[in-house]
């Protein structure tokens, strides 16, 4: 897996001040897509043990991060060696909320519990859903895109079964 | 005719100089002389004007008023002189205002006599009017330290007003009936005259409101101070909680949220919230509402600053009966709290005067960077750092003569109205002299970072040892101010200075001797005081601790900031806990930075690149104004109003998110 982006801090990609990682690769070719180079799977840089556990150390050691958060590419086409990424992130630093987001929707990444996507998706807190539509670009929207695009808490999601869209803690 | 100072030898190379500065005054030649403060449109009529003035005052005041060891020391490019123009006729920098008593009392501005207001649209009106005079009295920034408990006594006078006209109309009750103490927390009233009680309320706050709108839409286009420049005021505020201050507060907030007229941000006054545990800091404290809404002014406007009244040294001078004890700050980050002679308060006096130290030039002569040496020769740094401080403090001490010598209708608004505390008992042909003595003389410091790297190789926020030295120096200077003011008897402090003007000159003369030497002589700029460079690869957090220390050292005053890129109007909570970080380190006075753009074709505020991401126009078609802070300030557009060095400065700021 390559990456193609890291963020120590970010205020951008969600809620509060968080790590950004963009993790290389995808096959949605979006229309009108701002950085369609992160589409090759083999952009950027490896993301060797040693890079990991820097990140790691990096996330772990900063007391004002409210979370991490995985872009891409798209990460749910690496979604096996992201969500170990997650699993090793939390033993070394405990319990770090993830944003994460796909071009695909919540309804795509849940319709099979055992897929590894399905995986992925259990270890985050938030998801940013659904491909980027270039006729729906609002730039007055909050850590999106496209107005097509949701914010979905995840856990209330999969507990109710349904969409159960994320609301800030704090709004101005 | 007065003594030549004989740093200067030939006559005509002084009349040369005074040429020169006229023609490049009048040709608008040399820009960093017209943009040095960026807050002076030093191309126009008046700008020109009062540079001609100031030109000449600082010429003068090389050549025949300064001691000869501070010209030197200038001359070397180690000490600088703020406000040099005003050294010859004595005038002193900056100073917290009194508001509260001259609204009280009424005051006369020299021209005509004001009677103390009756509803809050007229004190905020009047609050313009006194920014105004005493910017006329002297050189630095106009504070109010405490706006809101200043203020509160009008907004109930104005509700008492609605309130007896609410009884008359709804029939309530008798308007002229003696109801005891009205405010607007007397829920007795409420209960038995609701409708009257409620006009009153509703009147009250919009009267407020529109009160803090005029107020802030006056400090942003009077252009009294000095003809060319609005006065640099600041207003001090959180802490007040009763309803009336609550409502001066949230109402200033508002108002500076809404903006200037076509919305845009204003650029004055400064404002400052003051922070403090038990009133603003936790849910369920009276005024963390108001907290929150100040972040979310801030993350909108770059105002309000963040002022830590729990930091050690604030809190050492924290009387809660009195808020006249709550640190509050001046311009970009002036402090003057403890006095010597008792004056434990902040209304009522300010600083004189500062000189600022070139660190990185002592550094150079003493590190390792010019590869001269292997290891810095730190005995010969302290010993040159402590020679050009008795000489930056001479020239203090020399200014100070010149100051106390003035008489009390030279500075007429601020001593007569007793804006400087006891001016009032002063005749206009006595000496200030024993009243400014409660101000405080500060010495300040710029570029221990690239100091640092001359000496060692590594700035103070790369290397733990390096940093240790950096805190040392710091505490060391502090300590010679200690000492000096057991030694004077005068309030001699130390200040991480808010460079501006100094920022590229220093660094200009030191390129010039020494050449372009990597991470010391390599940008146009110095790092500000004690600050991690800008272009340092460094998280948030860790800036915050390491400068944290620093502030308690600092006891003329400090400021740390964070930068951040992005739309921080989007990510309040991002923006509420770096606050809340900064101010549990004891960082002193905080603020974070982050660009504000607006297309002047669609009026969208936010980050906008080369076009807008509202109305997509292209930045060749429609003007893009950035609004950045320098030093303290906001300014315009920083394109057209900074200096050559700080626009580097803000082109180099390294975002803590990208």
């Amino acid at each position: 897996m390559n990456i193609c982006g890291y963020y120590p801090e970010s205020i951008n990609e969600g809620e509060g001040l968080r790590a950004a990682l963009f993790i290389s690769g995808c096959r949605h070719h979006c229309k009108g897509c701002f950085s369609p180079a992160t589409w090759n799977f083999h952009y950027g840089e490896p993301f060797t043990p040693e890079r990991e556990q820097e990140i790691i150390r990096d996330i772990a050691g900063n007391p004002l991060l409210s979370g991490v958060s995985i872009l891409g590419g798209d990460p749910f086409f690496s979604a096996a060696e992201v969500s170990a990424f997650l699993d090793r992130l939390r033993e070394a630093a405990g319990a770090i909320s993830a944003w994460i987001y796909s071009g695909y929707t919540f309804e795509e990444l849940t319709r099979d519990a055992k897929s590894p996507e399905y995986g992925l998706l259990s270890r985050c807190q938030v998801l940013v859903d659904g491909r980027y539509v270039d006729e729906l670009r609002d730039p007055s929207l909050l850590y999106r895109g496209s107005s097509n695009q949701r914010l979905i808490d995840i856990p209330a999601s999969l507990a109710q079964h349904g969409i159960v869209e994320w609301r800030p803690t704090f709004s101005f | 005719m007065a003594m030549m100072n004989p740093v200067y030898t030939s006559r005509q190379d002084m009349l040369d100089e005074v040429i020169t500065l006229g023609e490049e005054i009048v040709a608008s030649s040399n820009l960093e002389v017209l943009r040095e403060n960026a807050n002076l449109n030093g191309e126009s009529f008046s700008g020109k004007m009062s540079k001609f003035g100031s030109e000449y005052a600082k010429w003068y005041a090389n050549h025949f008023v300064m001691p000869k060891p501070l010209v030197q020391a200038i001359q070397d490019n180690i000490v600088y002189v703020h406000d040099l123009d005003q050294y010859a006729i004595g005038t002193t920098n900056c100073i917290f205002i009194p508001f509260d008593k001259l609204l009280r009392e009424g005051f006369n501005t020299g021209n005509g006599s004001v009677r103390p207001p009756n509803s809050i649209m007229t004190a905020m009106a009047l609050v313009a009017i006194i920014f105004q005079s005493q910017q006329n009295a002297q050189y630095g920034g106009v504070s109010a330290n405490k706006l809101d408990h200043d203020l509160a006594p009008y907004v109930t006078k104005s509700f008492v007003k609605y309130f007896r006209k609410g009884l008359d109309y709804f029939e309530e009750g008798d308007s002229a009936a003696d109801y005891g103490l009205i405010t607007m927390a007397r829920s007795d009233l409420q209960v038995q005259y609701p409708r009257a009680f409620k006009y009153a309320v509703k009147e009250t706050e919009s009267e407020t409101l529109q009160a803090a709108e005029s107020l802030i839409h006056n400090l942003n286009t009077m252009s009294s101070r000095a003809g060319g420049q609005i006065p640099f005021t600041s207003i001090n505020y959180g802490t007040c909680t009763s309803i009336e201050g609550q409502l001066v507060i949230s109402s200033l907030l508002a108002a500076t949220m809404r903006g200037l007229g076509s919305g845009e941000t204003p650029i004055f006054p400064i404002q400052i919230f003051k922070c403090k545990q038990g009133v603003n800091q936790q849910p369920g404290e009276p005024n963390y509402e108001l907290f929150l809404k100040a972040a979310e002014c801030s993350a909108k406007r770059l105002y309000p600053n963040f002022a830590n009244l729990d930091a050690p040294l604030n809190l050492m001078y924290y009387d809660p009966a009195n808020p006249d004890t709550e640190f509050a700050t001046m311009g970009c980050r002036t402090r003057v709290l403890s006095d010597r002679f008792g004056r434990n308060h902040l209304s009522g006096k300010g600083n004189l005067s500062f000189n600022t130290l070139n660190l990185v030039k002592l550094g150079l002569e003493h590190g390792i960077a010019l590869g001269l040496r292997q290891t810095a020769d730190e005995q010969g740094f302290y010993r040159e750092l402590e020679h050009y401080m008795d000489i930056a403090l001479d020239g203090l001490l020399h200014r100070f003569r010149i100051q106390s010598s003035q008489k009390a209708k030279a500075s007429d608004f601020m001593m007569r109205e007793g804006v400087w505390e006891g001016g009032e008992h002063l005749n206009p042909e006595d000496t200030v002299g024993e009243l400014l003595k409660h101000g405080s003389l500060s010495i300040g410091f710029i570029g221990l970072a690239e100091c640092m790297k001359a000496m060692y190789g590594k700035h103070h926020g790369e290397d733990t040892d390096v940093y240790r030295k950096a805190y040392n120096l710091i505490a060391f200077m502090r300590d010679y101010c200690d000492r000096q003011s057991e030694r004077h008897n005068l309030n001699i402090t130390l200040f991480a200075t808010p460079a501006e003007g100094l920022s590229g000159k220093f660094t200009k003369r030191d390129r010039a001797d020494y050449g372009e030497i990597p991470g010391v002589v390599d940008r146009e700029y110095y790092t500000n005081s004690f600050h991690i460079p800008v272009y340092y690869h460094i998280s948030a957090a860790k800036k915050i601790e390491l400068e944290a220390p620093f502030h308690g050292l600092c006891n003329a005053g400090a400021i740390s900031y964070i930068e951040l890129n992005g739309n921080a109007r989007s990510n309040p909570a991002a923006f509420l806990r770096i606050i809340q970080y900064a101010l549990s380190q004891q960082v002193s006075y905080f603020s974070i930075n982050h660009p504000i753009d607006r297309c002047s074709g669609c009026g969208y505020e936010g980050i906008i690149g080369a076009s807008c991401p509202s109305c997509n126009a292209s930045e060749q078609d429609v003007h893009i104004r950035r609004l950045r802070r320098v030093t303290g300030y906001l300014t315009g557009d920083f394109q057209t109003r900074f200096n050559a060095a700080k626009q580097a400065e803000v082109r180099d700021r390294l975002k803590h998110s990208t």
